[in-house]
């Protein structure tokens, strides 16, 4: 009962939640903003990681600092000679100053930016590989297997990712089995710390995007598996075939909602060393004491990606789309 | 650190379960004052959205997506390093949690709200009602009751959602937890980190177990639940 | 002597403690077409789902061309490859298009490639008529296009049975001639079909038996002439009775 009463919950919020980001996304500002935000973060890598900083050298950034500090200096001098009417202007100046002052630490957040893209990523995509067996055997497992599955989602969902993290990263010898594994942490591959996170947010996104998978398999019509059955497809082939294709379009919103979620959340591995976005916001900050623009930048950083998810999202369900089926037809 | 004398790890946290027990008590102190701060400015925002007009719509939208879009990490470290709200962590935490728990309560608000059918208002216009009566006594009631369920989630998130005031040193369960780890005993870091799980494990699950009564409680017979 | 297609022997089968049916016996022969008629609960819809173990029977035996199939042993998919169906509520697969429908048995089942699937999936679109919609998705067709896809579908197998469960009982009063005309074609080009179904017009026109069923027992079995007509059941008398005026006045 209760599980139930939550997940129509989660699903209704995850609803609501993705219709605010969409009212953003539909504007063709945002769409430009993205893409120019997506066009710097291709270039910085590509520049960073596979160039060896030919564009510009590595950590430096690709917009000389020097003509917006002027343009800062120019504003507040126009709004001192204004007097009261200026304060416009003494805005504008603060805000191209920010920008000025930021400008340097992009690089370095670029790159933090790319951990927390590949944390996000394998965390949806290994969680996913989970979900859909975990759900499975929710809606059509016998007792114990679902009784298994229940316990999971339960246990996952209802303590803290970052108690999860610290589990596996303090109180398991995961970190040490991982260290050992050959190329862990050069070249490409990141240290171990890196893979803990993984793990951890595999294994807890598989708890949440089951719930969503569970509850998209549950309003497909049963009349669907039977009919499935009656030209002769096994119940598993039925499942493959017939009610997953249809369960997981119902379940696009939900697993937008998770998307948005896991880019958020996984800032929390900055807590077990790992140098996403975060962690290297912190780290730069506590060296230059710059905390306004480095929070701020972060901030800006992440939102732009949970933008990027949601743009993402509606393209892709408007891409699956198919009449009468998923969220527009309900 | 003082030493602890060597014992056995599931001792160890046996020992310390009075220090546990004051983070519960600040866990849930905190959970209890986010989630009061996030309904009294869900609610107006949830209202506000589905409403309100003009510049005043707008803004409340506008900070509703930067604060849904923006990890709870990053509104701690603003509010504590850039703002400066308080010298008080918990002050902080507090604020931090509930501008956000707020952000996410109005969503939960504005769909209840929504979802209140449209001939609902009609009906009390039709009475002799104004608009903001009818409002106020007929779809804020049936609102209310539907946005249940979305608010038992709501809860348990920011319940787990407390172990990240750690960040800022409060001494919340999961502190406490690291605390006793790295300050006590560190050969028991999986009897520490499974104990305090498990304590939230327990606060979700009751939570939610409440929060299904209530349900219950509040259903209306044979109305349509959101 | 050969074996008839499909018989039923003693069949007996209850929910808890509602038995459904009991003792139910019957034969039909390659080419025949069955309408089973009866009141509501009379268990005729459970007496065709256990045909194809949609539901599993109690005790009894059923034979498929001399084979029984509800052995615990009988490969379910390989009977239900034999033994087609279509549902009072269509059960189109929702995210496939009508060809998408008729030929994901073919690929998926009989393990055809996907360009000869194709081309069988156009032809029995166009024996229920509806091959300009093969590209629709069922929530574009009308209820009647849904069901003749939905015959289309069962078809497809190439099933020694048909079985159909109140095909127009979910469909406006205007549709049902649709579906009804394709059920005649069928009847007519010798498939052997199994129909739980009132539509009087189709029972007499088409069927070669007709089975009544009440409480879960086969009161009277025959052609339907002599059924219709003549029947020797007080209880047959009563039910054709009120399904008579029930029709008059509807």
């Amino acid at each position: 009962m209760g599980a139930e009463t939550q997940e129509s919950a989660s699903a209704a919020g995850g609803r609501t939640v993705r219709a605010r980001a969409a009212d953003l996304t539909d504007q063709p500002l945002t769409a430009l903003a993205v893409a120019v935000f997506w066009a710097w973060l291709v270039v910085r890598w590509t520049n960073d990681f596979l160039l060896d900083g030919s564009l510009a050298p590595r950590g430096t950034s690709f917009f000389p600092t020097a003509p917006i500090e002027f343009a800062a200096s120019t504003l507040s001098g126009v709004a001192a000679d204004l007097g009261v009417f200026g304060l416009p202007f003494r805005w504008l100046a603060g805000l191209v100053g920010f920008v000025a002052a930021s400008v340097p630490y992009l690089p370095e957040l670029a790159t933090g930016v790319w951990v927390t893209v590949l944390l996000t990523v394998s965390g949806i995509a290994f969680g996913f590989v989970i979900a859909v067996p975990l759900s499975i055997a929710r809606v059509y497992g016998g007792t114990i297997t679902r009784s298994v599955a229940l316990a999971y989602t339960e246990l996952f969902r209802g303590t803290p990712l970052l108690a999860q993290l610290f589990v596996l990263y303090f109180a398991t010898p995961l970190s040490i089995y991982i260290r050992e594994l050959p190329a862990v942490g050069t070249g490409f591959v990141p240290a171990q710390a890196f893979w803990v996170a993984v793990v951890a947010f595999t294994l807890n996104s598989a708890a949440y995007q089951s719930e969503y998978i569970r509850s998209a398999l549950n309003s497909v019509p049963e009349g669907q598996l039977t009919a499935a059955r009656s030209i002769g497809l096994s119940k598993v082939e039925g499942i493959r075939h017939v009610v997953l294709p249809q369960g997981l379009r119902y379940a696009i919103p939900g697993w937008s909602n998770e998307l948005v979620y896991l880019i958020k959340y996984s800032s929390l591995a900055s807590f077990i060393t790992v140098r996403e976005l975060f962690e290297q916001a912190d780290a730069i900050a506590s060296e230059t004491y710059r905390y306004t623009e480095l929070f701020v930048l972060a901030g800006l950083l992440y939102l732009a990606l949970v933008v990027s998810a949601s743009l993402l999202m509606d393209a892709v369900e408007r891409y699956v789309a198919i009449p009468g089926l998923g969220t527009s037809g309900r | 650190m003082h030493a602890f004398p060597l014992q056995s790890d599931w001792a160890f946290v046996l020992g310390s379960l009075d220090l546990l027990f004051e983070g519960l008590v600040v866990t849930v102190a905190l959970t209890a004052a986010s989630i009061a701060l996030g309904f009294l400015l869900g609610f107006p925002a949830g209202a506000v959205e589905v409403y309100g007009r003009g510049p005043l719509a707008s803004i409340v939208e506008t900070a509703g997506v930067v604060l849904r879009g923006t990890p709870l990490l990053v509104i701690i470290i603003i509010l504590f390093f850039v703002v400066s709200v308080s010298s008080s962590a918990f002050v902080t935490a507090a604020v931090a949690l509930g501008l956000r728990s707020g952000a996410y309560q109005s969503q939960i608000f504005r769909g209840a709200l929504q979802s209140v059918d449209e001939g609902q208002l009609e009906a009390a216009r039709s009475v002799g009602m104004g608009r903001l009566q009818a409002i106020r006594h007929v779809v804020v009631p049936q609102a209310l009751r539907r946005s249940v369920p979305g608010f038992q989630n709501e809860f348990t998130i920011v319940l787990k959602d407390t172990s990240i005031a750690i960040v800022i040193g409060l001494g919340e369960l999961l502190t406490v937890g690291q605390n006793l780890y790295q300050g006590g005993q560190s050969t028991a870091a999986l009897e520490i980190f499974l104990t305090v799980s498990l304590i939230y494990f327990v606060l979700t699950f009751t939570t939610n177990r409440t929060l299904d009564y209530v349900d219950d409680h509040f259903t209306i017979p044979g109305g349509e639940q959101a | 002597m050969s074996d008839p297609l499909l018989r039923l022997d003693d069949v007996y089968k209850s929910y808890g403690d509602e038995r459904v049916l009991s003792g139910v016996s019957f034969e039909m022969e390659t080419g025949d077409v069955d309408v089973v008629i009866g009141p509501s609960g009379s268990g005729k819809s459970t007496m065709l789902r256990c045909v194809n173990r949609l539901t599993e029977i109690d005790s009894g035996a059923i034979y498929l061309d001399g084979d029984c199939v509800t052995d615990a042993d009988t490969d379910v998919n390989e009977l239900r490859k034999q033994v087609g169906m279509v549902f009072q509520d269509f059960n189109l697969f929702a995210h496939l298009t009508a060809l998408g429908n008729v030929t994901l048995g073919l690929r998926k089942v009989r393990g055809m490639e996907k360009s000869a699937a194709r081309e069988k999936g156009y032809e029995h679109l166009e024996q229920v008529g509806l091959l300009d919609q093969a590209d629709s998705y069922p929530a574009e067709l009308s209820g009647g296009q849904k069901q003749r896809v939905g015959i289309a579908r069962a078809l497809a197998m190439d099933p020694k049975l048909l079985l159909f469960d109140e095909p127009t009982s979910a469909l406006d009063p205007e549709l049902v001639g649709e579906v009804v005309d394709v059920m005649r074609d069928l009847a007519a080009e010798g498939i052997t079909m199994l129909v739980v179904s009132h539509e009087m017009g189709f029972a007499r026109s088409a069927a070669s038996d007709i089975v009544f069923l009440d409480g879960g027992e086969i009161v009277e079995h025959g052609p339907p002439e002599q059924l219709f007509e003549n029947p020797r059941a007080d209880r047959t008398r009563e039910f054709l009775g009120r399904l008579r005026t029930e029709h008059e006045e509807g």
